[in-house]
């Protein structure tokens, strides 16, 4: 470590420098733009005027931005477990080196692929009441057929599963590639020691990938706090604004409205919640880790 | 010839091979030259929908059937009677603000835009239009060749903001053969409509009862656009005047809670489908799932094509009407249209001679365009034995006195339409209480305008 740390120059750094530059660019400058807009009346096409905090305050006040913010955290809530979880079971199911496993490998992930726009088409056949999958299925069942697209609580939940089906490739792929990096003696050893499947994956295999676990679990809160195509195509945040998730507040305040200093204020909003739940897994994960050694 | 001279074989190649390319790209650099000079380009930017696959080709317009298919058979046929002219169209999902609005913001706005009359005000007011008069003076158009209607939605402070292509309004489409199975027909053919609130109900449960379904199929899913102009005509017929100022709306009043009371009950009884989007309720109506569809001008063109297919829901039976009235105040209906409007930005007098003419063409086709079913924007249209022979004009000839828009001076009319449909729309479908809903609907839109 020090013998490196003596050996290296300045002039290293310039390798970074593309990087950091497009990062600067269109990271940093665009945070701090964001934010110095939020302070201002100002539209789409010129310059605003100061207001302090006022967007902000009107952003609190505004009871369709605390609607979009209860969406979005129950939409977190629920769907971030479901990827977890699924992404974990296909990962455990599929991590063989049989062709069926390589196939159905790239079959689940292959949604992944897929634009939003594709996707919520896909789902939309299956929820669409009248000719939709479901409708047809219950009417043959002589169920009543639920407008899912249309009713409270089950268009928040259609655009959930339609979400979950889109994005459960990446959790998938995150956890094989870490199931593959525990050493195959451990498990050997479990054998020897005549353990039963349970507590392998207890004690064995889940304590290995505690941190990829904690990695996917960070990328889909993040991921999902950004919800925003599925449901403008699907549900349009309807009915009664049930399914409207931040960043289509967000969209709506700052592009149909062109009240961008209020969508800006929101914006923040949206990053400190984000930023919060990042750090809080990230402190939980360092903690856990210092325990166990 | 020596060897060492100039005309050495060698050299000589070189030489008809350095004249070859020097020439073949002085003939690429002339050929260029001239396509810039002879073509002047200008990019067009519309809804209406994309069908290249059926019309990208087609410059004969009265082959055309729909909004789209007429609007791009015209700009073929412009293209071809202008083959100095380039028209590059893009495409935008309806109704293409944001797109437009980025473009604007970025510096990058087209030439020429589709925008309803109803936007107009809301991009005049930032001085992101230019107005037209000149350039349709320097065409020969005079803004006395427009009916009022067209003229009113595109003159802000005096001047022409646009070139009104047509009004549009939501119309009752009939499924006559489903009418007549419901005993709703009179001798003479024509559907029995309603003259109020109660025989609308009254007819819709006759109608479920002999044919087992829905009386009306409605937009109730995934749009606002719908509830708000229903909500706007059943007001305009009681006399409301809910935008009395134009920066503040007024729905907390007996007015507003009959009209989403009436609409409430129509679901409630089942005389409505329900959860459809726009596309599922055109395909549901063409399917014969209901007994009226109310949606806009805009679908006559194709519902007629369907009435006369053999083996469709509409064989023989479609028929068209204005929103009947329902209320004893004065008939009425709410009224909007499309325009072509100019960006601000720099442009050749080439160019603006170039979108001149297209103007010019589109004025001077404007039947071609009320074939869709828009009333025509051009006076002159409504005179023409062909548009006089369009099948259920005369039904709905009315609209050009009957048909009311918002003051013109009312900004972000999309922004509030979206926030009366998510209103009413929960009213309708029993998660809030109807005076909840219309107080919520009506402090939303008044926070919306108050800070603009």
């Amino acid at each position: 470590m020090a013998e490196s740390y003596r050996r290296s120059q300045w002039s290293n750094g310039l390798f970074i420098l593309p990087y950091l530059s497009v990062f600067a660019v269109l990271l940093v400058f665009p945070l701090f733009w964001g934010a110095w807009l939020s302070l201002h009346k100002v539209d789409l096409f010129g310059p605003g005027r100061f207001v302090g905090l006022g967007n902000y305050t009107r952003v609190l006040a505004d009871p369709v931005f605390l609607q979009a913010l209860r969406n979005s955290i129950i939409f977190v809530l629920v769907s971030v477990p479901a990827l977890v979880i699924l992404g974990l079971f296909l990962a455990l199911a599929l991590n063989k080196t049989t062709r069926t496993t390589s196939f159905l490998r790239g079959l689940f992930f292959s949604s992944s692929v897929l634009s939003v726009t594709i996707v919520t088409l896909i789902w939309r056949f299956v929820f669409i009441p009248g000719d939709g999958l479901l409708a047809v299925i219950s009417e043959q069942f002589g169920i009543q057929p639920v407008n899912f697209l249309s009713t409270s609580g089950w268009s928040l939940f259609s655009v959930g599963v339609a979400t979950v089906w889109w994005c459960l490739g990446l959790p998938m792929m995150l956890f094989l590639a870490a199931l593959q990096q525990i050493p195959n003696d451990l498990y050997e050893a479990a054998a020897l020691d005549n353990a039963s499947p349970w507590r392998v994956l207890t004690r064995v295999t889940l304590p290995s990938i505690a941190r990829t676990i904690m990695l996917v679990t960070i990328i889909q809160i993040v991921m999902q706090f950004q919800l925003f195509g599925q449901a403008q195509i699907m549900t349009n945040g309807g009915p009664n604004g049930t399914s409207r998730p931040l960043v289509m507040y967000i969209y709506e305040v700052g592009f149909v409205r062109w009240d961008v200093g209020k969508a800006a204020a929101a914006s923040e909003f949206l990053f400190l919640i984000i930023l919060v739940a990042a750090m809080a897994q990230y402190v939980i994960s360092s903690r856990k880790s210092e325990v166990s050694e | 010839m020596g060897f060492n001279g100039a005309g050495s074989p060698f050299q000589r190649e070189r030489q008809t091979m350095r004249r070859f390319l020097l020439s073949t790209a002085a003939l690429i650099a002339l050929a260029c030259a001239t396509s810039a000079q002879a073509q002047t380009k200008i990019e067009l930017q519309r809804f209406f929908g994309a069908c290249d696959a059926d019309y990208g080709k087609v410059t004969d317009v009265s082959k055309a059937v729909g909004e789209c298919g007429i609007i791009t058979s015209l700009i073929n046929k412009f293209e071809a009677d202008n083959p100095d002219i380039d028209v590059n169209v893009t495409t935008v999902e309806w109704p293409g603000y944001d797109q437009l609005n980025a473009q604007l913001a970025s510096g990058a706005a087209p030439d020429v835009v589709s925008m309803h009359y109803s936007a107009i005000s809301d991009y005049q007011s930032r001085g992101l239009i230019d107005p037209i008069d000149d350039v349709l003076s320097a065409q020969g158009i005079s803004p006395d060749s427009f009916t009022d209607a067209a003229r009113g939605g595109v003159t802000k402070e005096g001047h022409l903001f646009g070139l009104p292509f047509d009004n549009w309004t939501m119309l009752f489409h009939v499924n006559l053969n489903l009418m007549k199975q419901a005993g709703l027909v009179n001798a003479d053919g024509t559907p029995i409509l309603p003259t109020s609130a109660e025989e609308l109900i009254a007819q819709g449960k006759q109608f479920k009862e002999k044919t087992g379904k829905p009386y009306l199929v409605q937009i109730l899913a995934n749009e606002t656009a719908a509830y708000a102009r229903v909500l706007y005509t059943l007001l305009q017929q009681q006399n409301a005047d809910f935008f009395a100022d134009p920066t503040k709306i007024t729905l907390n009043t007996p007015e507003a809670k009959n009209v989403v009371e009436l609409m409430k009950k129509i679901k409630d009884e089942g005389l409505t489908t329900t959860g459809l989007d726009y596309a599922a309720s055109v395909t549901s109506f063409t399917n014969g799932d209901g007994g009226i569809a109310v949606n806009g001008t805009w679908l006559i063109g194709d519902f007629v094509a369907q009435s006369e297919k053999e083996g469709t829901a509409l064989s023989g039976g479609y028929t068209v009407y204005p929103v009947p009235q329902l209320y004893p105040g004065r008939d009425s209906t709410y009224a909007d249209g499309h325009s072509w409007v100019m960006p601000h930005k720099d442009r050749t007098p080439e160019q603006t001679e170039a979108i001149g003419k297209l103007f010019k063409f589109l004025a001077e086709n404007d039947f071609q365009w009320a074939r869709t079913g828009h009333l025509p924007a051009v006076k002159a249209v409504f005179a023409m034995p062909e548009f006089k022979a369009l099948p259920h004009r005369e039904n709905i000839a009315e609209i050009a006195e009957t048909g009311r828009s918002l003051p013109g001076a009312v900004q972000r009319q999309f922004a509030i339409q979206d926030i009366i449909g998510e209103e009413v729309g929960a009213a309708v479908n029993g998660d809030k209480s109807i005076d909840e809903a219309l107080g919520s609907a009506e402090s939303r839109i008044n926070d919306l305008l108050a800070n603009i």
